[in-house]
């Protein structure tokens, strides 16, 4: 009750009533303001639509226009004053209105739409549901200006990935020379204790490296895959070798050298090679998912190192190049899906998590001494990952 | 000509009375004094609303539609609270007249005269911005015929005129009853105002419930008729009514008003002893 305060009460009460307004409708107008289109706007309008409304008539000289900003000039023909209003498709939202256009007058009414379907209304007289008619607005496929930063992030995150495969290569290379020297010099110890480490490498950037068609083959063939006629060369090769079953008859030094040879030969071709790859966001988001379908195929059913059983070590690198492809695009997919980034967040980590009860030492235990409810947990783990990170390439890239 | 005519009436209407009823009411009790400080806030408001309405007809900006309405419907729900705390202190400052309590009374309302600057300026200012729009682009056809600026002008300074006819007219009414009804009347056009400004909010998606209509009496008073323009102007009567416009004009106005006529009433029968029936019969 304003008439039982006190004077002094109510002149800060006036006061304040000020300060309110004034703060409430500065902001809000700065934060409203919309371009006004000019005569020559670029795209597929020329100027504005024009809309001539007489007490009769409500002439849209468009019916379609290319979504973003757009301007109606409305010009009052008729004796009465008229409104013009866009509605949405329901009829009866109002997404944008002028009113006030009285006789002669020319109102312009700008908005922003998206694209979809929309009804247009004159109102001669200012009263009834007006003269309607359909108006349609369609994807003009602008890229935005947060389009342009997104577009930044992602090509930051592919710059990152590039020189993450580029180190692994180099790693790789080194690794695989050491490797090839003590298994061509009968050194098996040494050799035995250098697999699993080394392959890591070429684990990580599998993707890139199954890009080359004619590589992947040479270098990581399993005896289980091969062609009729094809010449089995490559690390599984030496694993036999290495790793050998019941009744295996071993290599002799001449083939052993042969194996060598050809497998850092390959390994420097695909050094080349990888150095003028061009990646692309697309490529990070599908090969992540393959790494994780290479680990749910092969490393989850322990195929891929059937005699040596290292298949924990090549499951581990297939996880961490596809958190390094998943994490150089997570600015860009936090732009996008917040929610996917997240997720996918949680579930790497619940993956990382379970992997690391099975490490020993440098590296992990051998996969048959795992039990098959430890197996089925793991395989669990990466289909539960599977699924979301099957979304990454969609939710950055389109 | 007629329709921009009834145009500019019609917004020059809805600004100038309450400024016309506060001028009434500081003459009326011998604060002719104040009287600038109201003028000042018209200035101001006026000033503001074509500057801005210039810029945004000019400028390489314009206002989005939801923003225009939230200030109109926004400006207009912060007028009703000055305005209303206004009534409250007239009624108040009402009862010292000729005492020698007034020049103190007035010496603490200082910053209550403030509020009248402030009260002018939204009075003017709350559809001062949408009045602009409209004449500037009255201006703009002039290019092609006058007849819609001169119109509008002309339907703006008829507004005035009448203010001021109201003005010298309410100068003549006897003292007491003056101002009980220049309270009432503030009252009835300070719920109107609310409406409108629930209105304004409900067209900008705001407030729900743009469709449920009260009622429609457009077809009897149509919006564009002369009568139509009026009610509107004075009382911000809109023939189609949406249940929350008259809902919070009801809440707005009736308890407002009852409290009104009680402190007028308190203040006629000094010292207070009304019994409850006689407030009754008053607030009914």
């Amino acid at each position: 009750m304003p008439g039982l305060t006190s004077p002094k009460t109510r002149r800060t009460a006036g006061a304040r009533l000020a300060v309110v307004a004034a703060t409430a409708v500065l902001p809000l107008a700065l934060a409203s303001c919309t371009d006004n289109a000019n005569a020559n706007a670029t795209g597929a309008t020329d100027g504005p639509i024009q809309v001539t409304s007489t007490d009769t008539e409500c002439k849209v000289s468009a019916a379609v226009a290319p979504s973003g900003n757009l301007t109606f000039a409305v010009k009052n023909d008729g004796a009465e004053v008229t409104e013009f209003y866009v509605l949405a498709e329901d009829g009866l939202r109002i997404v944008a209105e002028v009113e006030n256009i009285g006789p002669g007058i020319t109102r312009n009414l700008v908005l922003t739409a998206p694209a979809g379907k929309y009804t247009t209304a004159c109102k001669p007289g200012m009263q009834g549901d007006g003269i309607r008619a359909d108006f349609t607005v369609k994807d003009s496929g602008k890229q935005a200006t947060a389009d342009a930063d997104h577009q930044k992030l992602v090509d930051t995150g592919v710059t990152q990935y590039t020189a993450y495969v580029k180190d692994q290569t180099e790693q790789l290379v080194a690794g695989t020379r050491e490797f090839a020297a003590a298994y061509a010099a009968g050194d098996a110890a040494k050799a035995k204790s250098l697999y699993a480490a080394t392959r890591m490498h070429w684990e990580r950037i599998e993707p890139v490296a199954e890009s080359f068609g004619d590589l992947d083959p040479k270098l990581d063939a399993r005896e289980a895959d091969l062609e009729p006629g094809q010449k089995w060369t490559g690390w599984h090769r030496a694993e036999k070798d290495l790793f050998p079953p019941a009744g295996y008859k071993a290599l002799t030094a001449a083939e052993r050298s042969a194996i060598s040879k050809q497998l850092v030969a390959d390994t420097g071709e695909l050094s080349t090679r990888t150095r003028t790859v061009e990646l692309s966001a697309d490529k990070l988001g599908n090969g992540a998912k393959e790494l994780l379908d290479e680990v749910a195929r092969g490393k989850v059913t322990g195929e891929e190192e059937i005699w040596s059983h290292t298949d924990l070590w090549d499951f581990q690198a297939n996880v961490d190049g596809a958190r390094i492809a998943f994490e150089n695009l997570k600015p860009a997919l936090e732009q996008k899906d917040a929610a996917l980034a997240k997720d996918l967040d949680a579930k790497f980590s619940a993956l990382q998590a379970e992997l690391k009860t099975h490490a020993k030492g440098d590296g992990f235990a051998y996969y048959n001494e795992l039990s098959k409810d430890e197996v089925q947990q793991l395989s669990a783990l990466v289909d539960a990952l599977g699924e979301p990170l099957s979304k990454l390439t969609a939710a950055v890239v389109l | 000509m007629t329709a921009n005519f009834l145009i500019g009436l019609r917004e020059g209407l809805e600004a100038t009375l309450i400024v016309v009823l506060l001028m009434a009411y500081l003459t009326k009790s011998g604060r002719r004094a104040l009287l600038p400080r109201l003028w000042a806030g018209v200035g101001i408001a006026v000033a503001v609303s074509v500057g801005f309405g210039a810029l945004l007809t000019f400028g390489p900006r314009g206002l989005t539609f939801e923003a225009q309405e939230a200030i109109g419907g926004g400006l207009s729900i912060v007028a009703v609270g000055l305005v209303t705390w206004m009534v409250f202190w007239m009624a108040r400052t009402a009862r010292t007249l000729g005492s020698e309590l007034r020049s103190r009374v007035d010496g603490v309302a200082d910053g209550a005269a403030w509020g009248l600057v402030l009260v002018a300026a939204l009075a003017v200012g709350r559809e001062g911005l949408e009045t602009a729009l409209f004449l500037w682009a009255a201006a703009q056809a002039s290019g092609e015929s006058g007849t819609p600026l001169s119109g509008a002008l002309l339907g703006l300074a008829v507004a005035a005129g009448l203010g001021y006819l109201l003005h010298r007219g309410v100068l003549k009414v006897n003292l007491s009853r003056f101002f009980t009804w220049t309270g009432v009347a503030l009252v009835v056009i300070a719920g109107g105002v609310l409406a409108y400004g629930v209105h304004d909010l409900q067209e900008a998606g705001i407030l729900p419930g743009l469709h449920s209509l009260a009622f429609d009496v457009s077809a009897a008073v149509p919006p564009s008729s002369w009568y139509g323009t009026l009610l509107k102007g004075t009382l911000n009567f809109s023939p189609a009514t949406t249940w929350l416009e008259a809902t919070a004009w009801v809440l707005y106005a009736v308890p407002v008003m009852f409290c009104y006529l009680r402190a007028n009433f308190r203040r006629r029968l000094r010292p207070a002893a009304e019994t409850p029936a006689a407030t009754a019969a008053i607030a009914s």
